[in-house]
């Protein structure tokens, strides 16, 4: 192959490169400017990434959102989750649909199985993309365990999510409505 | 010329002097001449060593300062550290391309570089983001940005690198139960460097490193692509793949020295015995074939099918590869080695029609047995150390792993153990026997 065509195809290859890094950037950053703020419950659990660092691991209580009787999705296949609001102020998942919903925000996710509980109705299980909080490799285990001792019940820990065209970026932790830098802060005589 | 080559050339020029074909000023020039050339090489390839090894360790010094996760910039200072690298690395290999091209030194270290900061620019985005999702996603992510790489920079270490990210990709994505047929396409990437780099120089050291991580890129990816709807498959294919490496490497060696130079034959060997070994147990028989087929769980129907392909194309494609030896006459060691194929084709139906454990267990213990003491005697016809200690090795892991398998009754493994004794010592006179006649022949 000559040298001419082997730099070009490296060129569009360097630019894929790039697109990959940059547009998720981008992404993230439309969600994060222009998306609505919603906030999650959450629980808490372990922390190490060989490439990417120390953070905080992120659980549900519930990862579940009801699906109407005519919901027919396969395993794996996409699904969009409208986002309402709770009576005390959490997130809570809507009801699943196939197409993309309308005038509400809503998460782009992927579908688990759908099945009914005891009382007849029906769910979609779902993996919220909210997996990992990254810290400082010094704080994160100290936010690690103030998150854990949240779920023994002394403490609440939540996430706040920015949402935009079924993109979802996380915007912060808080350990009782209090960023986690901040609570660390706060809370530095206490450890 | 290859260093093999200048060697032999240089081993001869006595005998020619003496014979009077060239005279000693032109065998001076010569020994001069080449011995130029090969310190040369030599030196050009620590370069091209220490190029890669130096852009690994920066390579992976960014990754780990990014990890360490610097909060106290803000997202747009991350994103322009994310990519920074990532654009350096990228104008440095387009000018190695452009001016430098047949430096391998040069190709191989910016491509390492590069293969790293990629990584690097997408770690740091999900880490400014929060986004990503686990490490299975990562890996995946980056095997698919290095997947051209290997072939378009005509770089080994990038294709080392890119198949030990894949396949540590499929094992993530295994635990986590996804699947990963799309894995084998993807390896099917590092052919055309494969090909690029055998043309180049076939007993080069790169040729040597990538069929290394081929190999044993294999050795997982067999295990971790099966979908094991009808179990006990990974038998066949695994005694196919080892046995396949065995011939292939044999067929393909053109007086390489040195065990480093020959990766098949070195993963094909180690392999069978660890194989074979595991397979003189009785366990892995148990609950085998057609009549096992899991109904309950739900599959995914081309890897079944692939499943099938492989446990019948591996050991045809040894059978093929000896038949090839068998032409040439001269490689009955290794045609000895692959004697497992034709047995397990017997053995699997057997015992999945019998639902016997016992029939694979002994046929492969006494296949270790034979093929033990077989390569024992043929180290002794060669008068070569290394293959009777490979016999030597074979027997012994079996007699060890016998004696600690609980399986057999006391009074069988008493006999098994004097039998096996006898076998030694009898080994043993015939082996100082022949050395010593050896010797008085020579005398």
């Amino acid at each position: 192959m000559n040298r001419s065509l082997r730099l070009a195809l490296f060129v569009v290859v360097a630019l894929v490169q790039l697109a990959v890094a940059g547009g998720a950037i981008v992404k993230s950053e439309l969600a994060l400017r222009t998306g609505e703020a919603f906030r999650f419950r959450i629980q808490p659990v372990d922390p190490v990434d060989a490439f990417r660092g120390r953070y905080v691991a992120i659980r549900f209580a519930v990862e579940r959102a009801p699906a109407t009787d005519d919901l027919e999705v396969r395993s794996g296949g996409t699904i969009y989750v409208p986002l309402d609001v709770n009576a005390d102020g959490y997130a809570a998942l809507g009801q699943a649909k196939t197409d993309r919903p309308r005038g509400s925000s809503y998460l782009r996710l992927r579908a688990g199985v759908v099945s009914p509980d005891e009382e007849g109705n029906r769910w979609v299980w779902v993996a919220l993309p909210f997996r990992r909080y990254y810290m400082d490799e010094d704080r994160a285990p100290e936010a690690e365990r103030a998150v854990w001792a949240g779920r023994r019940g002394q403490r609440e820990a939540s996430i706040s999510v920015r949402v935009r065209n079924g993109v979802g970026v996380i915007e912060e932790l808080y350990i009782d409505d209090v960023p986690i830098h901040q609570w660390l802060a706060e809370n530095a005589q206490d450890r | 010329m290859g260093r093999l080559s200048i060697r032999w050339l240089l081993g001869e020029l006595p005998k020619l002097e003496a014979e009077g074909v060239i005279d000693a000023t032109v065998a001076e020039r010569l020994r001069a001449h080449y011995a130029e050339k090969t310190s040369g090489s030599g030196r050009r390839l620590v370069v091209a060593i220490f190029a890669v090894f130096g852009a690994l360790l920066i390579g992976g010094g960014v990754i780990l300062l990014l990890a360490h996760n610097w909060e106290a910039f803000g997202r747009g200072t991350r994103a322009t550290i994310a990519l920074a690298p990532l654009l350096v690395s990228q104008v440095m290999v387009g000018w190695v391309l452009a001016k430098r091209c047949e430096s391998t030194a040069w190709r191989e270290g910016t491509a390492t570089l590069l293969a790293l900061t990629v990584a690097a620019a997408i770690a740091l985005v999900d880490q400014t983001y929060h986004t990503g999702g686990d490490l299975e996603s990562f890996l995946w992510r980056w095997s698919l940005l290095l997947a051209p790489l290997p072939w378009l920079l005509n770089s080994t270490a990038v294709a080392m690198l890119f198949l030990a990210s894949l396949a540590w990709w499929a094992g993530a994505a295994k635990v986590e139960g996804s699947q990963i047929l799309v894995m084998w396409p993807l390896a099917a990437a590092v052919v055309p460097h494969l090909v690029q780099v055998l043309r180049s120089g076939r007993r080069g050291l790169r040729a040597a490193n990538l069929q290394w991580a081929i190999a044993l890129f294999l050795c997982v990816a067999a295990g971790l692509g099966l979908d094991h709807r009808v179990p006990g498959l990974w038998i066949v294919v695994y005694v196919g793949l080892f046995a396949l490496m065995i011939t292939l490497g044999a067929a393909s060696r053109r007086g390489e020295e040195g065990l480093w130079r020959r990766p098949l034959e070195v993963v094909g060997f180690t392999g069978s015995i660890v194989m074979w070994l595991i397979l003189s147990f009785d366990e892995p028989w148990r609950h085998i074939g057609w009549k096992h087929i899991h109904t309950t769980e739900r599959f995914h129907e081309v890897t079944s099918w692939l499943d099938l392909v492989l446990a019948i194309g591996l050991p045809l494609a040894a059978i093929v590869a000896m038949a090839l030896l068998l032409d040439r006459g001269q490689h009955s060691l290794y045609l000895l080695w692959g004697i497992s194929v034709p047995l397990v084709a017997v053995v699997w139906p057997l015992t999945a029609a019998t639902d016997s454990r016992w029939i694979g267990a002994v046929s492969f213990s006494l296949l270790l047995l034979v093929v033990g003491i077989a390569t024992i005697a043929e180290g002794v016809r060669r008068q070569n150390l290394g293959t009777v200690n490979l016999g030597m090795l074979v027997v012994a892991m079996l007699v060890m792993v016998r004696f600690f398998d609980s399986g057999f009754g006391f009074i069988l493994k008493g006999f098994a153990f004097i039998l096996v004794g006898t076998g030694f010592l009898v080994a043993n006179v015939v082996l100082s026997r022949s050395l010593r006649a050896a010797e008085e022949e020579a005398k």
